[in-house]
């Protein structure tokens, strides 16, 4: 009993974690079809702007020094400053293109990215103690003790969710990014600014970036320069199993990876728990296979004629 | 004169769908442009909003060049389009999509009162308010993307077939309610449609447009036979039909 309240606590706080990443992905590729691989980089780097640019083998803290707020405040506007930059700089001009262009031009810039982290850097991991009061355990009851930091990602996620789902409900904004998620040109001929609204997108997943970055780091304890490739390459197959461009989609999406990860590595027997991730894509086939268009179906496509 | 395309030519990609076309809408007026399928209506439309580009020829709106300008800066520019197919948002409810409307504007007190109003002029609207946009039928999606238009408080709405897809008696209603728009609020309006009856029958003037050129225009007082209009609408006299080509 004990064990399946840990690992429900355990899947929850690996599904929250994937479905705010997935969050952050969907939320460019509603607005631009855009599927940013560059996103997990983003995250890496939030994290690399903690410390003081060198390639020395020992981390000296440099944001990550400051009080926890300003950590937080720092981290998450030098993440949406980075998301900007690289829409302002590098995706409108392929913002007409196949999303198949815009994939590869993220690939390109995840790959700058990281070798920009290498020459700065160096390739080494490096350790980093942010947050340390977070990686210790708290006793729920008798025998359930669960790592606060677990507990901590599910309420940002909720937190975050609620926010989001107030922004696209309420907002005049929110509801002109719903309009041109299903209809650019349409909104566009209503006086939507385009340009205006995709930035806001990228700075709304670069803000979802940047707190990802604090969650993930302080969970690892270690940087390194490819940490965000994994955890990207897992973002996708959450927007994808959700549905591409269904937001609820993404974060469903992101509840069942995280969820399937967790039960999987739990009651899988000795000898296959390292082949864990496989088994994760065997069940995302498995699901694809069934449901092609993936597990929520976005409203649009039930259109009465 | 509130509209004048000049002579635009277009091309989609290398293929001319447009050459040297003219059209001029005076304030207050309903102008018709009508032609059989293909025939460039809807891309001399998407030209006026931005959304194409013409290769030549000038669009001047109010006195401002428009051609050019992005969709955006046009419909702030106070031109409101209904695009063929109508593009309701249909993830949003009613009351979402009528507020996407009131985009360009930032006239709150205004906005209320504008509201009230196209919920008075569509009932129908009101009583589905917060049902997606998605579920409504197609006469209720053409109301909402009219009413959605209206809320941007164009200067001149242009409107894309609205009888597409519509049972006769609703495409009635739709241009009733078309004209009650322009007798109570003085609405400019440009209206593509194929049917030159109906054309005829509502408007002040009128185009023919046929293979991406004018082939007729004038005052519809001056066509009520129909009988011009068929001839430039079809490319040639009635019983006269080609071989290959089917007599209407």
């Amino acid at each position: 009993m004990d064990f399946a309240i840990q690992t429900i606590i355990s899947a929850l706080s690996f599904g929250s974690f994937y479905a705010l990443g997935a969050l952050g992905i969907g939320l460019l590729f509603s607005v631009l079809r855009l599927i940013n691989f560059a996103h997990g980089d983003f995250i890496t780097l939030g994290g690399y702007a903690l410390i003081v640019p060198s390639s020395a083998v020992v981390a000296i803290a440099l944001i990550g020094g400051f009080h926890p707020v300003l950590v937080i405040v720092v981290i998450v506007s030098f993440v949406v400053i980075l998301a900007l930059l690289t829409y302002f700089l590098i995706f409108q001009y392929v913002q007409n293109s196949s999303p198949a262009t815009m994939m590869i031009v993220s690939f390109a810039l995840g790959y700058t990215l990281q070798n920009i982290i290498v020459m700065i850097y160096g390739g080494r991991p490096k350790a980093v103690n942010l947050f340390p009061e977070l990686t210790g355990q708290v006793q729920l009851s008798d025998g359930v003790s669960v790592q606060i930091l677990q507990l901590v990602i599910i309420a940002v996620t909720w937190i975050l969710l609620i926010a989001l789902v107030l922004f696209f409900r309420r907002t005049r904004a929110g509801i002109q990014m719903r309009a041109a998620a299903e209809d650019f040109r349409m909104a566009r001929m209503l006086g939507v600014r385009g340009k205006r609204l995709i930035a806001l997108a990228f700075i709304l997943s670069g803000a979802l970036a940047g707190i990802m970055s604090l969650l993930f780091v302080t969970q690892k304890g270690v940087l390194t320069f490819g940490m965000g490739v994994p955890i990207m390459l897992f973002f996708f197959i959450a927007t994808v199993i959700g549905g591409m461009g269904s937001l609820v989609g993404a974060v469903v999406g992101g509840y069942a990876v995280g969820i399937a990860s967790v039960v999987l590595s739990a009651v899988l027997p000795e000898d296959i728990r390292p082949f864990r991730d496989a088994c994760v894509f065997l069940i995302v086939i498995i699901v694809l296979l069934w449901r092609p268009q993936g597990l929520v179906l976005k409203k649009a496509s039930q259109e009465r004629v | 004169m509130l509209l004048s395309v000049e002579n635009i030519t277009v091309h989609y990609s290398r293929l001319p769908a447009l050459r040297n076309v003219s059209v001029e809408v005076e304030e207050g007026e309903i102008v018709c442009i009508v032609g059989p399928n293909g025939a460039g209506k809807s891309t001399t439309l998407l030209s006026i909003s931005g959304v194409l580009n013409p290769t030549s020829g000038e669009i001047i709106f109010d006195g401002q060049k428009i051609n050019g300008m992005n969709p955006e800066a046009v419909a702030r520019a106070g031109i409101s389009q209904v695009p063929e197919g109508r593009h309701v948002f249909t993830t949003l409810n009613v009351e979402e999509n009528l507020r996407i409307g009131t985009t360009v504007r930032n006239d709150r007190a205004e906005i209320e009162k504008d509201f009230k109003r196209v919920l008075e002029t569509f009932p129908v609207l009101a009583e589905r308010r917060k049902q997606a946009a998605g579920k409504l039928s197609g006469g209720e999606q053409q109301m909402l993307v009219i009413g959605r238009a209206l809320l941007t408080n164009p200067r001149i709405m242009t409107i894309d077939e609205p009888s597409l897809g519509l049972a006769p008696n609703l495409v009635d209603r739709v241009y009733e309610t078309l004209t009650e728009l322009r007798r109570d609020r003085g609405l400019t309006l440009l209206i593509v449609e194929q049917s030159s009856e109906r054309a005829l029958k509502s408007a002040d003037r009128l185009y023919v447009l046929r293979s991406g050129e004018m082939q007729l225009e004038g005052r519809t007082a001056d066509l009520k036979d129909g009988e011009k209009v068929r001839q430039a609408y079809f490319g040639f006299e009635e019983g006269t039909a080609q071989e290959g080509e089917v007599a209407f």
